[in-house]
């Protein structure tokens, strides 16, 4: 009997030991992960752990890894590990940060202290510029000079002073190899079955897209989209900077929520409702921030013209192959179209500055030395074109100092390369010497019946284009009002071109006032301020 | 008995009770201290403590916001149509599945109603914008078929908010059922009896036996409900809203994730979270009154 009870009491006892043991595993779940993503794979020389450090680089995840890899353990990390880490007695350790939380993501890991990536970086200038003022990053002047002369060399003090504040280097940007951003496309076919020419200009450009809704050449019905156009800057900012003026000359604001603030943005604005309010453009362009559907309607050959990112529609299995898969004999024809009136007819554009993102190492890492060793080491020798491009030979071949991609490389190999790009930092693009050499290294990585358009592209992306206003200094307003006003200024182009025509221009009033009073005014006033000072210089 | 013999006696349930206290201590009280940076000039790098004390300057930037204004009005707005529609509908379900006679379809039906409730809003987000869409949206298909008007379910303002309290209803009115559900089990089945034999409709059950006796859950729920007046749930208006209806979509959730999360102004958006609790607690508490008041039933 006694021991019955003492066999209940036991049983009893195990099952709350059990439950508080759970509890506290399910406590624990949360702080436990994250700590095993080491790139090493097996790699540690377990007798050496004492004067061996890991490095903690952040890394881009895009979500597209292929199933024999990691975004922490692939063929780019173990090549890293191999030549970079080994020698150097370092753990090269990449930490995941989701590409479209990024700059949500960074904040939370620098405020967390400890568990901040020894290298972060982020092409936001207002995040980097807030990092750097509250202090939190390391001042890398002393260590470029020490350790990473050939990085210094690399990105060139051009591009460097994009880096620095009241003097001190508190990041190292990306160099940017080619700085065209967009170039717009037509349905050819499209074209020829009306017999209609390519057009030249916006205006003509309005009266094909009339006639590709009304003549409906690909017999699509209520399906056809004679201007595609989504939130997305590929499609909305193309059309707004033909018709705003630029601030000065080739230059201009270059923040997308600071178009408003141009002279021509309503004429930009009205331009758009009219072509809503006549069906000439994506219908849901407004649920569109992504440019997903459009990329969509683009593939299904529902769309007649649109602009896009200069790269995009070429990849391998890209836009541009699976509309030529999905609807035979259509043809898509780079041209451009899209002209400004207040600038001379030119086709401006914008472009990018010459620097791409901004790299920086955290005040409280321990490893600074080292991650400016790791960056100064992607700069050196053989080891971008590396990163880049994955093993000569088996992915692609040396051509008079340019690596030409393999014709029919296979998958296993393809998939190597998956997270190149977003390993390769200190790089933006494929940077092998001068922008026209680096169009040529960027087009010969592309499947070769893709290459004559890309070519094509890169032209467009590149005429007439007008660049980034640089200060040199954080503009205040920007990195206060920036997201409120990025949201407002979709709010202003999707109101206002939803409006009927008869009442575009209260709402347009009435959302510009609401823009400038949500700090658009004190924006408006700091960069005038700002302007004065640098042409005083 | 004393009380150390007493705890002793009863020692596995202290136990047991320890792991809910704890919870509350790590998840509810322990971030309390994080309420002090409203006051804070935060510094991301300097920590809590290392940031400079500014009094009430933040509550003064935030009163002094548009977008505040108009993202706690809608808060309200949602929140309070929210009530009106979605409130009543488990209660409703709840009775028409109790005066269901086969078990069979009872069941059935009860299990395809909780499901949508464990679909996470980035999913229905998806259906909803395939959907209701205008130009590649299933519905709008079919009525343009059919000859009528494309209906702007998500681009305009009347039509969103209709389309934002369905999906609501859809999503969480099989689960709400539940709790109702659950009470309606303990109803003696013999008043029904006696209401039969006495010739009551099933009408008149429903309105004299059914809810009555479901009548202080339904008021428990209706506090909790009016004390989340002023909280709203960052994922349904986030994901529902869009650009054309932000407007209405704009709610305190999202206001604090654009402020605090995405441009790092982490004093504004404490500022507008501990303004919510308060606010919270005004409600709950002055709903208590009333209902004790008037109903003799309250949760406090």
């Amino acid at each position: 009997m006694t021991v019955n009870v003492n066999q209940r009491v036991l049983k009893k006892a195990i099952g709350i030991g059990l439950t508080a043991v759970m509890g506290a595993t399910l406590l624990a779940g949360c702080s436990s992960d994250g700590k095993s993503n080491s790139a090493a794979g097996g790699t540690d020389a377990p007798g050496k752990s004492a004067e061996r450090v890991t490095l903690k680089v952040e890394i881009f995840d895009r979500g597209k890894t292929p199933k024999q890899y990691t975004i922490t353990n692939n063929f780019v990390s173990q090549m890293i590990q191999k030549n970079f880490g080994d020698p150097n007695n370092i753990n090269v350790e990449f930490v995941p940060v989701q590409r479209s939380e990024e700059v949500t993501k960074l904040n939370v890991l620098m405020a967390s202290n400890t568990d901040v990536p020894d290298i972060v970086f982020t092409y936001d200038s207002s995040v980097f510029y807030r990092y750097a003022q509250q202090g939190g990053l390391t001042d890398v002047g002393s260590l470029l000079e020490e350790h990473g002369q050939t990085l210094k060399k690399f990105i060139g003090d051009e591009t460097m002073a994009f880096g620095q504040l009241d003097g001190k280097q508190f990041a190292i940007p990306g160099k940017r190899a080619i700085t065209g951003r967009y170039a717009s496309y037509i349905r050819q076919d499209w074209l020829d079955k009306l017999g209609l020419p390519v057009p030249k200009n916006t205006d003509e450009l309005y009266t094909t897209l009339k006639a590709f809704k009304e003549k409906d050449p690909g017999g699509l019905g209520s399906k056809t989209i004679p201007m595609g156009m989504s939130l997305g800057s590929a499609q909305l900012e193309t059309l707004i900077y033909s018709f705003i003026k630029p601030i000065s000359g080739d230059l201009t604001y270059s923040q997308r929520y600071e178009l408003p603030l141009h002279e021509g943005f309503k004429d930009a604005a009205q331009f758009l409702n009219k072509l809503y309010n006549e069906g000439l453009v994506s219908k849901d362009f407004s649920l569109d921030e992504d440019k997903a559907q459009v990329s969509k309607d683009i593939q299904n050959g529902n769309v007649g013209f649109w602009s896009e990112d200069v790269d995009s529609m070429f990849y391998a299995d890209g836009t541009l192959d699976n509309l030529y898969k999905n609807v035979p004999g259509s043809k898509v024809l780079p041209a451009d179209i899209l002209t400004n009136a207040k600038v001379d007819n030119k086709y401006i554009k914008s472009r990018y500055a010459s620097n791409g993102m901004y790299i920086m190492i955290p005040k409280s890492s321990k490893r600074a030395v080292e991650a400016v060793k790791y960056l100064d080491w992607m700069a050196t020798g053989n080891n971008l074109i590396d990163i880049y491009n994955g093993v000569e030979g088996e992915n692609y071949d040396m051509v008079e100092g340019i690596p030409v991609v393999k014709a029919d490389v296979s998958q296993e190999f393809q998939d190597r390369l998956f997270t190149s790009g977003d390993t390769a930092i200190i790089s933006n693009g494929k940077n092998l010497g001068d922008q026209a050499t680096n169009e040529k290294a960027w087009i010969l990585g592309f499947p070769a019946n893709n290459q004559e358009a890309l070519k094509q592209s890169i032209d467009i992306a590149n005429t007439d284009t007008v660049g980034p206003i640089v200060f040199g200094k954080p503009i205040e307003s920007e990195s206060k009002y920036g997201t409120t006003l990025s949201d407002k200024l979709n709010v202003i182009i999707v109101k206002t071109a939803m409006a009927k025509p008869d009442q575009f221009d209260t709402i347009f009033e009435q959302e510009m006032k609401d823009y400038m009073s949500l700090g658009g005014d004190k924006l408006k006033a700091e960069l005038e301020q700002a302007l004065t000072e640098i042409s005083a210089k | 008995m004393s009380k150390a013999s007493y705890i002793r006696r009863y020692w596995q349930l202290y136990a047991l009770l320890s792991l809910p206290i704890m919870y509350f201590l790590i998840f509810r009280y322990g971030p309390m201290y994080g309420v002090q940076i409203a006051f804070k000039d935060f510094n991301l790098f300097q920590g809590i403590n290392g940031s400079e004390w500014i009094g009430f300057d933040a509550f003064r930037e935030v009163f002094g916001m548009k977008e505040f204004y108009s993202s706690l009005r809608n808060t309200f707005m949602l929140n309070f149509l929210d009530l009106i529609v979605s409130f009543p509908a488990p209660i409703i379900l709840a009775i028409m599945l109790y005066e269901v006679k086969s078990v069979w379809f009872k069941k059935i039906s009860q299990t395809l109603l909780y499901i949508p409730h464990f679909i996470s809003w980035v999913i229905i987000g998806g259906i909803v914008y395939q959907l209701f869409g205008n130009q590649s949206g299933m519905v709008n298909g079919v009525l343009e078929s059919m000859g009528l008007n494309p209906i702007p379910f998500l681009t305009e303002k009347n039509p969103w908010l209709i389309t934002y309290l369905f999906t609501g209803v859809w999503q969480s009115a099989g689960w709400g059922t539940i709790l109702y559900l659950a009470a309606l089990t303990g109803v003696n089945r013999e008043l029904f009896e006696a209401a039969e034999v006495d010739g009551a409709t099933r009408m008149k059950k429903i309105f004299y036996i059914t809810l009555p006796s479901i009548k202080p859950t339904i008021i428990t729920l209706l506090i909790l409900n009016l004390g989340k007046m002023v909280s709203i749930g960052f994922d349904r208006p986030y994901i529902i809203g869009n650009t054309a209806v932000r407007e209405y979509s704009d709610v305190l959730s999202t206001f604090v994730y654009r402020i605090g999360l995405e441009s790092g102004q982490y004093t504004l958006a404490t500022v507008v979270g501990l303004f919510q609790a308060v606010v919270g607690l005004v409600f709950i508490l002055g709903s208590n009154y009333i209902s004790k008041k008037v109903t003799g039933d309250g949760i406090l």
